[in-house]
């Protein structure tokens, strides 16, 4: 059984008064312990199809089954690295990767055990007690995602968290992503429009067509582990995303990186 | 820079008393209308002797901190429940814009009617004066938080009162803080207003009894006490408050 299947997801939005289809009928299975990237170019829903995974919106038909059973609100269980951090200002970043662990009532000297583990596995345990203005977008980031793994959820949800981040730091978190995956056999749902980003973390690599969305192509990456964003075996399978999204970008629309 | 401020302050204000006390050599007007600065000084200084100042300054403070505190606890929840549930908005919503638009001073007959002429009526009418300011207030800082802060919270898990309390008030609380300032403000004039007309204890009523003892003095004496409690408060309390909040939250 998959440990994540999306079925024939639909949404809509209003756009000049008329109800277009944004997402038309995805359907993913996710398997225990994937780590699964989804691409497509800016504005074709990635966002709005995660919101669904993590049951903040919901689709206008279609399910989504975690474990088989359909979900019907948002949870810990699939906790999302949101596009824009969102961090809470108010609260240090231990407190802040500490929320939803004390929001599930876990005493205090247990939390503190948690979140001083995964900072340290994001190398932020010199920071713990700043707040988050007073770090890089970079570790804003890093905060964000050890702020999703604490809660140990059954699928860890990412929408383009490396997206500001300049190169160098991105290809840091993308050996150390892969590295915490590999520790923690977590199920990683990454959405990115980069490709490089999504050859390098991705088992599989979903490529998503232009609005209205449906799964284009899916193009297994297998190849050893920790990769890097330079690996020059990656770029028959970065061809091959280009491809598939080549055709998605129209003419004088966004580019994809 | 700031010292700088500081000093043109205590010229202005020095320049200004002796100007008053300039007036008062003129002679233009008697002594009854038109006191010295010297003759408010030693009223204030009379009052504070006796200790009838002191007590005026604290049955007032009371009350404004009861009233003031109702107002915001009502204020934060009842605007608080408008921002997110649309009903209790489009209900309730409107009779608050309405009920806003009423001067504190005119709750005072009802005050009168309902609690007599005690202390409760007057915190009554220092809360509801304050009350509708807070909650318009506290309803756009929670309208106003970045939608993607809440749904981090629901995703990890917070909802109903934790999710209040844990996210939705200190995410808003910086755009708070102006309406506390604001609740604070329509509160004191509304205090000083009803301890006039229910002319029981407090500042408001010592402006009564100096007016009735036909003593100038005593009034403009009360009224800079007023005044100085005024500009304490929300230069000094609120400011602090204010400058404290917003680089805690990184927003200065
Ligand atoms: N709440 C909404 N109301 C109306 N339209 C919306 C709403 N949310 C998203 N859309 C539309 O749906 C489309 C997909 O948006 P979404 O944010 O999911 O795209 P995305 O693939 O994540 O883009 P990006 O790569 O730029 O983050 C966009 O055209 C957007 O305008
Ligand atoms: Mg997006």
């Amino acid at each position: 059984m998959a440990k994540l299947e999306a079925k024939n997801i639909v949404k809509r939005f209003e756009h000049n008064g008329e109800m277009l289809p944004t997402l038309d009928g995805i359907n993913l299975s996710i398997n225990d312990g994937e780590f699964v990237c989804i691409v497509g170019p800016s504005g074709c829903g990635k966002t709005t199809l995660l919101n669904i995974i993590a049951g903040l919106t919901k689709p206008d038909s279609g399910q989504v089954l975690l474990n088989g059973r359909q979900i019907t609100t948002t949870g810990p269980d699939r906790t999302l690295v949101f596009q824009e951090g969102a961090l809470f200002p108010w609260l240090k970043v231990s407190d802040n990767v500490e929320f939803g662990l004390k929001v599930a009532g876990i005493p205090k000297n247990e939390r503190s055990e948690i979140s001083s583990r995964y900072l340290d596995m994001m190398q932020l345990t010199k920071f713990a007690d700043s707040y988050t203005y007073q770090l890089s977008t970079g570790m804003k980031q890093r905060v964000a995602i050890a702020r999703a793994l604490v809660m140990d959820p059954e699928i860890l949800l990412m929408d383009e968290p490396f997206a500001a981040l300049d190169a160098q730091t991105r290809d840091l978190l993308l050996v150390e992503l892969q590295l915490i995956w590999e520790r923690t056999k977590k199920t990683i749902l990454f959405v990115t429009h980069n490709i490089i980003e999504s050859s390098v973390l991705g088992s599989r690599v979903i490529v998503l067509k232009n609005r209205p969305s449906k799964v284009k192509k899916e193009i297994i990456i297998d190849h050893r582990r920790p990769r890097l964003a330079e690996d020059e075996s990656l770029k028959k399978y970065q061809q091959q995303i280009l491809a598939e999204l080549r055709t998605e970008v129209q003419p004088g629309g966004k580019h994809t990186d | 820079m700031k010292s700088n401020i500081v000093t043109k302050r205590i010229v202005f204000y020095l320049a200004l008393i002796l100007s008053w006390q300039a007036l008062d050599f003129a002679n233009i007007w008697p002594d009854q209308i038109f006191p010295s600065p010297l003759e408010v000084a030693e009223d204030l200084a009379f009052g504070a002797a006796n200790g009838s100042l002191f007590y005026g300054i604290g049955t007032s403070m009371l009350r404004l901190i009861i009233g003031l505190t109702i107002a915001i606890a009502g204020g934060l929840a009842l605007g608080i429940f408008m921002a997110r549930f649309s009903v209790v908005n489009q209900t309730i919503g409107s009779l608050v814009l309405g009920l806003q638009s009423i001067p504190s001073i005119a709750w005072v007959p009802i005050a009168i009617l309902w609690f007599g002429l005690t202390d409760a009526g007057i915190i009554f009418v220092t809360a509801i004066g304050a009350i509708f300011a807070v909650t318009i207030n506290s309803y756009t800082s929670v309208k106003n938080i970045d939608p993607t802060i809440i749904a981090a919270a629901q995703n990890m898990g917070a909802k109903g009162p934790q999710l209040i309390s844990s996210v939705l008030i200190p995410a808003a609380f910086p755009y708070m803080i102006a309406g506390f300032r604001q609740g604070w403000a329509f509160a004191w004039r509304g205090l000083i207003g009803a301890e006039l007309l229910f002319s029981f204890l407090g500042l408001g009523f010592l402006l009564n009894v100096g007016r009735q003892l036909n003593d100038v003095s005593q009034v403009i004496a009360i009224m800079l006490v007023i005044m100085g409690i005024g500009m304490l408060v929300d230069g000094f309390v609120f400011k602090k408050i204010e400058r404290k909040v917003m680089s805690r939250w990184g927003l200065a």
